[in-house]
């Protein structure tokens, strides 16, 4: 659980900046090599690839390097933990609720 | 409300409103409910009244007790309503809690059966740009010219 909150708060963080979200949205599109994906922003190479770098790391898109060529795809699936941390929340509160109801008829029984 | 990252929750409790307002008010009522067996709760701080302190915290053992919520109500309406977040603490200091702050909003009204129980959470910005970057990218995905653009881009990188 705290492995999965740890990637959780990750994938949160790498899309809490404007640049990783463009990033993402290009991706969407389809993989691109990261000097096509530079050229579409206004800063030095060695800014962008710390955000490239960021989202990699966070498991957000993978990257392959042939000869000369670094190509970055997005990862899709990575994006259902959103998904999974949603329905966990609703597990806990339904469950929550559960309790609450069990505890209150159980006192309205326990009264005469 | 926003379906995609909002919380809904309504139940017909069969019991009094007075009763379900109760389990939530009193300190040890909550706590036998607050959090799942075989975990133990203590609630630090229930003090229902706007800007009041909400603090539970949760053992295993029932020897060690480590923080589990520590929050604020906004507002109370007696009877009728509570509404508290984790986005502000107990003290009124700006908090992050881990992934995402959220707001909960707990309402009571009669029911012929008992009490209509509904609850909303919302949860806050980063998850909502989260869902939203995912939504984009899967529509287009999803769309016939979004595969198109896809195949030609990787046709065009070979």
């Amino acid at each position: 659980m705290a492995q999965y909150s740890a990637e959780l708060d990750g994938v949160f963080v790498a899309l809490a900046d404007p640049t990783r979200r463009a990033v993402v949205r290009h991706l969407g599109r389809g993989p691109k090599s990261v000097g096509d994906l530079a050229r579409e922003f206004p800063m030095a190479l060695p800014s962008f690839m710390k955000h490239v770098r960021t989202l990699e790391t966070h498991g957000l898109i993978r990257t392959t390097k042939t000869g000369r060529v670094r190509t970055c795809v997005l990862n899709r699936e990575r994006f259902g933990i959103l998904d999974d941390w949603l329905a966990e929340q609703r597990r806990i509160w339904e469950e929550r609720t559960d309790r609450l109801e069990q505890f209150v008829t159980d006192q309205e029984d326990s009264t005469p | 409300m926003n379906p995609d990252l909002d919380l809904t929750l309504s139940r017909i409790i069969r019991a009094p409103r007075a009763t379900v307002w109760s389990a939530w008010t009193n300190p040890s009522s909550l706590a036998q409910w607050w959090v799942p067996a075989p975990s133990r709760c203590r609630v630090d701080r229930l003090d229902v009244w706007p800007g009041g302190a909400f603090v539970t915290r949760l053992s295993d053992d029932g020897v060690d007790f480590m923080p589990h919520l520590d929050a604020c109500f906004l507002a109370v309406d007696d009877l009728e309503r509570i509404v508290f977040t984790n986005a502000i603490d107990s003290t009124w200091r700006p908090a992050n809690p881990a992934p995402v702050s959220m707001t909960a909003t707990i309402t009571f009204a009669d029911h012929p059966d008992g009490t209509d129980y509904r609850m909303l959470v919302r949860h806050a910005d980063p998850a909502a740009r989260a869902h939203h970057e995912k939504l984009g990218f899967t529509d287009g995905w999803g769309s016939v010219a979004g595969q198109l653009a896809a195949f030609a881009e990787r046709t065009a990188s070979r």
